[in-house]
């Protein structure tokens, strides 16, 4: 919570609970929907493309964070369960004909089962071991996804129809304006799930397991529950940014969702703010930005320096690098902490606290 | 009323007022692009071509797509096509699909009207889209799934699939051994591996031919392959047909000969080149490769436009490799296509020139690809099912069979 908010006193709980309190925040989130509302008419496609695939980043990057950031779970599985949210959707829907949201909602649940296994070592393990457990369960996915053949009907990939939602399909002319307006809604729908969540005493358990779980646990949390219910709501949100991830690129193989994709949202995450919903965002949005902005810098400086452009993909992986341990050592709780900063800056000008 | 019940229901109408905002984007979605495709136009015609330059597949991308720009710029400095130019965008997406699927947004938002592709992964991944955006595909994958109209419309290959390779390297074999034999079949550990492999054991079966058959992904980034080899030699295989490209094809027939292994190397389209012997040196002598395009030492009449443009550039002709060529004729089928979709006067529209490639008849190669003619037709996008065997001899591919089908 920035410091400008301090000395509010609420004189109702309902006023105590709204979600804003202050009038620049009711301001900010006002432009925000402005800005979100008018960007398909100002973005051709393909930055319409782009924002989509930072939207759906942000919902994986939400649960992901969910996680880690609040329960202090390391997970290195992201990638297979965005895999199985994508399959499941992909599969249901291609082959056994199900309407696309019941078919997103079985993705839903079946990651969310899933993380409950790959959960249980996490009773028992911390940390680092932690980290290699759900490493082996990323490794362990992605085999199933390549190797039972019958999953993709040996093919390697599954293709999936253009989205249908209750007779109402997404025309070609107008794809990634109308992928839009579905993915900011489901966006907006999650942040605000996510931040309820850690206003409810579940999510604050998660933050008492996470700060110190011995302490937790002698308070009254239940340890099991708690970490086991943490992998579940992490993963119904990977499962849905998965099978969103399906729907929209309209086709996928196991080469979507490899370890480099579980280390891309732990970068989202550390970038954007460990803890935060917002930063959860904000690490989504620049991590995808991220090798575009590179590309162009190339494309600009090309003609001063060919090797930039000539050696493109490394310097892309140089930056994303570079980028993780500027963030580690100068603000490691991401954009989220340096955007409230800026905030307190202002709020309190002309004074420095 | 409060004040804080006051600010509550503003804030509920200020909730309601931005989620009416963006349900009315549903309906009022902004759309299409103006463009240069009218058939009178002389602007340049653009494309998109997304390469492997330093990949894991970048040793054959990197020249398969320098054959492709060399194309370009010497149909260009010919005047290009009908008067109009090719305008080429190309980037390197290093084998990873994210950056291809980015690459090929930012294609169609230039406007291009035909992408050339590269891998398996790449151009499976963006198949669907691109018969939803009717934009004609061409790539060095040769994956058998690619060639059905009614599934991929707007997939073209020039070469024979993977799978037809694979087929002429098993008949090949079940004659070379004249007996039972085996044969293990070791491949990248990707859909570009993987796409023949299933085909070729339903062929030995369908065949009757008297192969004991195995498949062995090949461990990626390793610098020994003895565990594989072992595999191979307790199958009691003899031949080994390979799938992957050609420097880990080399490291493989280094290790064999390092061991000693008496097994015939059998390589397919992308390491049944002359990197693949030059890399592995003498270890290269005596194995074979199933490959559809020629290269420019056999001298066929194809060659002679590439043998002049490299000369022009004061290049040695020799230096162009198989993938080089293969780089150079594929995007010379494309260029047909866009050539007879002009000559008709049609609009340069990628529906066009899918047309145009499906019914325009054989594109001549020289002898070149699969020996001869390129021609598609509106049920099969299969360019060629000819194959030529290949045996390396003192450092050099040695024409062994012409034209070999399945």
């Amino acid at each position: 919570m920035p410091a400008v908010e301090t000395g509010r006193h609420h004189t109702s709980y309902r006023s105590e609970q709204r979600l804003w309190h202050t009038r620049p925040q009711i301001v900010r989130m006002a432009l925000l929907a402005v800005a979100a509302a008018v960007l398909p008419f100002v973005l051709d496609n393909y930055w319409l493309a782009i924002a989509n695939t930072a939207l759906i980043a942000a919902i994986g990057a939400i649960g992901l964070n969910i996680l880690v950031g609040y329960t202090g779970q390391i997970s290195l599985g992201q990638g297979g369960f965005l895999a199985v949210g994508a399959f499941t959707t992909a599969i249901l829907t291609d082959r056994a004909g199900v309407p696309a949201p019941l078919s997103i909602l079985a993705a839903v649940v079946l990651t969310a089962a899933v993380g409950v296994i790959v959960g249980l070592p996490a009773l028992r393990l911390k940390g680092l071991y932690l980290a290699i457990a759900t490493l082996a369960s990323q490794m362990v996915i992605i085999f199933i996804v390549r190797r039972w053949g019958f999953l993709t009907e040996g093919q390697g990939f599954v293709d999936v129809s253009r989205l249908e939602v209750f007779g109402f399909r997404i025309e070609r002319t107008t794809f990634e304006q109308q992928w839009y307006v579905i993915l900011l809604v489901i966006t907006i729908l999650v942040a605000l799930t996510a931040t309820n969540l850690f206003r409810t005493s579940v999510g604050r358990s998660f933050m008492a397991v996470r700060d110190q779980d011995i302490a937790a646990s002698a308070m009254g949390v239940n340890l099991t529950r708690t970490k086991l219910t943490a992998f579940a709501l992490s993963n119904a949100y990977v499962g849905l940014a998965g099978a969103l991830l399906a729907h929209y690129t309209e086709i996928i193989s196991w080469e979507k969702f490899t370890i480099d994709v579980s280390i891309t949202y732990l970068a989202m995450i550390i970038v954007g703010g460990m803890g935060s919903v917002a930063g959860a965002v904000y690490g989504a949005v620049f991590i995808t930005l991220l090798p575009v902005v590179v590309r162009m810098l190339a494309d600009v400086l090309g003609g001063v320096a060919p090797v930039l452009s000539r050696q493109l993909p490394a310097f892309e992986h140089a930056a994303f690098g570079l980028v993780i341990i500027v963030f580690l050592i100068f603000e490691p709780r991401g954009l989220n902490r340096i955007w409230q900063r800026i905030k307190d800056y202002f709020g309190f000008w002309p004074f420095r606290y | 009323m409060t004040h804080s019940q006051k600010s509550t229901r503003r804030h509920s109408r200020l909730i309601a007022s931005a989620a009416l905002a963006s349900a009315s984007l549903m309906v009022l979605s902004a759309c299409g692009s103006g463009d240069a495709s009218s058939a009178d136009s002389d602007e340049p015609i653009p494309i998109g071509i997304i390469a492997d330059r330093s990949g894991a597949t970048g040793d054959v991308g990197a020249p398969y797509n320098d054959g492709m720009l060399a194309y370009i710029e010497q149909l260009n400095a010919a005047g290009g096509i009908e008067g109009r130019e090719i305008e080429a965008h190309s980037n390197d997406y290093a084998y990873e699909i994210p950056q291809a699927e980015e690459l090929y947004r930012r294609y169609v938002n230039d406007g291009v009207v035909a992408i050339m592709g590269w891998g398996t992964g790449d151009t499976e991944a963006l198949r669907t889209r691109v018969a939803n955006d009717e934009l004609p595909f061409m790539s060095g994958s040769f994956s058998e799934e690619l060639t059905v109209p009614e599934e991929s419309p707007y997939n073209f290959l020039v070469a024979p699939t993977y799978s037809d390779q694979m087929r002429v390297a098993l008949n090949w074999i079940a004659q070379d051994a004249g007996g039972e034999t085996g044969v293990a079949v070791l491949h990248n550990d990707s859909p570009f591996g993987t796409s023949p492999v299933a085909d070729g054991e339903a062929w030995v079966e369908e065949q009757g031919l008297d192969i004991d058959y195995v498949s062995h992904a090949m461990p990626a980034g390793t610098t020994n392959f003895a565990g594989v080899l072992s595999q191979v030699d307790s199958a009691g295989a003899e031949y080994i047909v390979v799938q992957n490209v050609a420097s880990p094809a080399a490291q493989l027939a280094r290790d064999l000969a390092a061991q000693g292994g008496e097994q015939k190397i059998i390589c397919l389209n992308w390491c049944g080149n002359e990197l693949f012997i030059t890399s592995a040196g003498d270890a290269a002598e005596g194995h074979l490769m199933v490959q559809p395009i020629a290269p420019i030492s056999a001298e066929k009449p194809g060659h002679e436009a590439i043998a002049a443009y490299l000369e022009e550039q004061g290049q040695d002709s020799e230096s162009a490799g198989v993938s080089y060529v293969q780089g150079w004729y594929t995007m010379h089928v494309m260029a047909e296509g866009i050539r007879h979709t002009l000559e008709a006067g049609e609009d340069l529209t990628g529906a066009a020139i899918r047309e145009s490639l499906e019914t325009m008849g054989a594109v001549d190669t020289g002898e070149v690809i699969g020996g001869g003619p390129v021609e598609f037709s509106p049920e099969s996008h299969r360019g060629s099912v000819a194959s030529n065997v290949y045996e390396v001899q003192d450092g050099r591919m040695v024409e062994v069979e012409a034209g070999a089908t399945p």
